[in-house]
């Protein structure tokens, strides 16, 4: 039998195909200009676990490389192929929310449910996930196991992964925290001995398929107030920021550029925003009543002090970024300005912002670009040890210019060197074109990496090329 | 009509960064609920089926790499309503030159120049150019005249499958008193052609009926089928010849004390066309004829530029059945969900679809003409 035809007989013939007119739809994302173009030799649509795992079986006796795929939404090159004859494996059937949980604050689910589902699902219980700046169409077993960044970062944090189930290559499933004990129990990460998940968080599709994942959930509070603070310089805001954080009083803090990112956070292009400061900082303070006031007392004397200015927005709009908490759908309006969108994203201490920022924009200035196309935004994270910030670098261009794709290119090359040199944390998920000039400072770690990765899948199926 | 060239195509093709925000309805607006609006993509489930994957597989006819035109080339191609549910959600979120049904419809339109067509929308063709109509009827219907102030077009499916909705429409006119007539010799509008790629083919049904309707010099032409107004707003010359749907008309006949219908007193859902309401911004006028005949409208959970297709549009009531049924069913479901087995609507299209899923269903038309006798009965 050929590859098709036995997985014709796992998925069903309507659930496979290996004609261009399917492929074709899974062999680019926006970050195509990074990474190029390639369709994998078969898509296949599996409906249950069961399928999957004979899926990764056949894979793996045929060393074909395998691709999985929850939404594809990940703008960053992680599911394109990079080998001939590949077989992406698209788990988005696999859409059920297997519990909610109002009592445990958790929610059990396949990788096919999206935020959007699960908002819709936990509102209903006065809980919401952590959700990302991300289109609301994204799986969110995926985006937490990539480990994401949330509006609600500098409060929930980054990790709100509880237990999860995967399929190794082999097809044998693995299941992690206190699930490993009884499944039914899946609300605790700690399970019975040494952690193994944190091992397997971050991976792209190189250790196996997540099936199932159990995360928290947040209460929604009815206390909720936003600030928008306009400052017309970089170094003034950070005492602001630096205090909030530190002293846990927001739930949300972006400090981005006004003309980029104020036209998502309040829902339209409609507005004079090149009338407003440069930079703004913006704040979501929410609680219970009491503490509510009294934390936002406190945020609005900093605020006063930070020699920023609330900015008079029309209600309306400014309101618009309690939606984008509970499912982003104006988030992706950023890519409006010019078609395409390029960021660096890495995480670094807030104190380095300024610097960052500068060396960015001199650079890409220097390259020819437009001062009206450079962006930045850096987004708290909780808990404020070492000041811990994500970081974008933004360009907009458009992808179909050829100039700008060189200019941009020469400026990505620059941009990751200078930042390994000045200092950052480390990179938001591996992913092509940071990984490459990183390996040479890392040392023996790829090595060891290798090896462990030989051990779950040593013949090197699981969405090859995508880390080291 | 004209072509869009290629380097304009893949400008465009590269601008969608894949959120596939254009699958699901306005999630704020409808209330933090997950409705899908895709209906091929829902249906067929694989990526190519949904707009973002769609566009790279024009991207790959465009450049080559596709070179073949393969059954499930042309499913992919054709088996999309072209209802515009995906752009009315992406230019809310990415404020790029897409359209994504327009650049559809060059997918078809290339596939269809390299023979690469459904023999049932060849067929199509085939009955256009025999018989002048898009269901290939040799007997011609004829509809009384009383004048030339207005044209009233009537087009294929009014006049050969729900002919209730032109015989209200008539009884409308007549009542009105307003001076109206239909073309002695109407040809299909083009859309069905236009729709499935064959453009060559419309362009000489565009021609006649142009011609028809120059000799007749009416200032108004009033249409009940959204798809040939669309057709005649966006594809025909300009004919110095005001373009109303009826729902337009009628308001304006009323409004102007030429037309008293009296009130029907009952509560309806009503489905949005795709081709009136998303293709021709035009949402508000059918609900005000509906209020005008004292039919309170109850709005179904996915309506105006969130509307779900009925099924029929773009070829598929011909070319994939199934799958046109199934999307009929769907919305079937959402009506019944009101507690109504009746849905109002303004589209003989979205009638003769919904309706072969089980549920009766009222054109406007035919609602004001019932109205009509409302009145007359005092
Ligand atoms: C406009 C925009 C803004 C964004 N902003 C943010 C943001 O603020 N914060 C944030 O966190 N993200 C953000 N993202 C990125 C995006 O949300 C995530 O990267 C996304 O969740 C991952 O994509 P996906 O869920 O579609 O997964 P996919 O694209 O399907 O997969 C991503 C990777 O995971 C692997 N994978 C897929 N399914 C499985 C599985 N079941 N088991 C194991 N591996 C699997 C794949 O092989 C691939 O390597 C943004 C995206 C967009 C478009
Ligand atoms: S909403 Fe627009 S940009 Fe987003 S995937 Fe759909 S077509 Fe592409
Ligand atoms: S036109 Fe309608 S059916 Fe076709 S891709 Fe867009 S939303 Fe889906």
């Amino acid at each position: 039998m050929t590859i098709l035809e036995e997985l014709e007989r796992i998925v069903g013939r309507e659930n496979v195909s290996g004609d261009p007119a399917i492929t074709a739809a899974y062999s680019r994302d926006q970050h195509w200009t990074f990474v190029p173009p390639k369709n994998p030799a078969f898509v296949v649509r599996p409906g249950t676990k069961e399928e999957i795992r004979d899926v990764l079986m056949l894979a793996n006796r045929e060393k074909t490389p395998v691709i999985p795929w929850s939404t594809g939404i990940n703008i960053r090159g992680m599911t394109i192929p990079t080998q001939d004859g590949s077989i992406m494996l698209d788990v988005s059937r696999l859409n059920r929310i297997v519990e909610l949980n109002p009592e445990m604050m958790t929610a059990t689910i396949q990788p096919g449910v999206t935020f959007g589902m699960l908002v819709e699902a936990s509102k209903k219980h006065g809980l919401r996930p952590a959700f990302p700046d991300a289109p609301l169409t994204v799986s969110a077993v995926t985006n937490n196991y990539l480990r994401g960044i949330y509006q609600t970062s500098p409060r929930d944090g980054l990790d709100h992964i509880l237990s999860f189930e995967i399929i190794l290559p082999n097809g044998e499933t693995l299941q992690t925290g206190s699930r490993l004990l009884k499944r039914d129990l899946p609300y605790f990460r700690y399970g019975p001995g040494p952690e193994i998940a944190s091992l397997f968080i971050g991976g792209p599709g190189t250790w196996g398929v997540v099936t199932e994942l159990t995360l928290k959930l947040y209460r929604i509070f009815e206390h909720q107030k936003i600030y928008y603070v306009g400052f017309d310089d970089l170094e003034k805001p950070i005492d602001l920021i630096d205090r909030v954080n530190r002293e846990e009083l927001v739930s949300s803090c972006r400090f981005v550029d006004t003309i980029h990112w104020l036209p998502p956070y309040l829902g339209t292009f409609d507005y004079e925003y090149e009338t407003l400061p440069e930079f703004v900082v913006a704040m979501v303070v929410e609680n219970q009543d009491r503490i509510f006031q009294a934390q936002d007392q406190i945020v609005q004397s900093y605020i006063a002090k930070s020699g920023g200015k609330i900015l008079d927005l029309p209600q309306d709009l400014a309101d618009n970024l309690k939606c984008e908490m509970l499912g982003a759908e104006t988030s992706p309006m950023i890519f409006g300005f010019k078609g395409n969108f390029y960021c660096v994203g890495y995480y670094g201490p807030l104190n380095l912002l300024p610097k960052y920022y500068q060396d960015f924009k001199e650079n890409a200035l220097k390259i020819g670009f437009d001062a009206k196309d450079i962006s930045f935004y850096a987004n708290t994270i909780a808990r404020f040890h070492g000041q811990s910030t994500y970081y974008e670098l933004e360009i907009y261009f458009d992808s179909s210019d050829r100039k700008s794709v060189e200019m941009l290119r020469t400026l990505h090359a620059r941009t990751v060197t200078n930042l390994l040199e000045t200092g950052i944390y480390g990179w938001f998920r591996p992913y092509a074109g940071v990984i490459e000039p990183t390996l040479e400072r890392i040392g023996n770690f790829t090595e060891y990496w290798k090896k462990l990765q030989n051990l779950i899948d040593p013949n090197g199926i699981m969405n090859p090329g995508k880390v080291f | 009509m004209e072509k869009i060239s290629e380097d304009v195509l893949l400008r465009a093709i590269s601008h969608c960064f894949k959120c596939k925000l254009c699958a699901i309805a306005d999630f704020h607006g409808m209330g933090e609920e997950w409705l899908a609006i895709c209906p091929s993509g829902s249906y067929y489930g694989f990526n190519s089926f949904y707009s973002p994957g769609r566009f790279e597989v024009l991207r790959e006819v465009l450049n080559g790499e596709i070179d073949c035109g393969t059954e499930m080339l042309v499913k992919v191609a054709f088996a999309c309503q072209l209802c515009g549910a995906c752009y009315e959600r992406c230019k809310e979120v990415s404020k790029v030159e897409l359209d994504n049904a327009e650049l559809f419809e060059e997918l078809r339109s290339i596939l269809a120049e390299r023979g690469w067509l459904l023999d049932a929308h060849v067929r199509i063709r085939e009955d256009v150019e025999r018989t002048g109509n898009a269901y290939g009827e040799d007997e011609r219907v004829e509809y009384p005249s009383s004048g030339d102030e207005v044209i009233y077009f009537v087009g294929c499916t009014a006049r050969y499958r729900e002919r209730e909705i032109s015989d209200a429409m008539v009884r409308v006119l007549d009542a009105s008193g307003a001076r109206y007539t239909v073309l002695g010799d109407e040809w299909c509008c083009g859309s069905p052609l236009l729709r499935t790629g064959q453009r060559d083919a419309a362009s000489r049904l565009i021609e006649h009926n142009a011609g028809e309707i120059s000799k007749i010099g009416a200032e108004k032409m009033v249409f009940t089928c959204p798809g040939c107004l669309k057709t005649f707003k966006e594809s025909y010359p300009d004919l110095g010849v005001e373009l109303l749907h009826a729902s337009e008309y009628i308001n304006d006949l009323v409004s102007e004390g030429r037309l008293q219908p009296g009130k029907l007193e009952i509560t309806l859902p009503y489905h949005d066309p795709c081709h009136l309401g998303r293709h021709l911004g035009i949402y508000d006028a059918p609900r005000e004829t509906l209020e005008l005949i004292g039919v309170r409208v109850m709005e179904l959970s996915r309506n105006r530029g969130n509307a779900w297709c009925c099924g029929s549009g773009g070829g598929v009531k011909s070319g994939f059945p199934e799958f046109a049924t199934w999307t009929a069913d769907e919305r079937v479901k959402e009506i019944r969900a009101t507690g109504s087995d009746v849905v109002a609507s303004a589209c003989p299209f979205c009638k003769r679809n919904l309706k072969d899923s089980g549920v009766r269903v009222f054109d406007l038309a035919e609602l004001v003409s019932q109205a009509l006798l409302r009145s007359d009965r005092g």
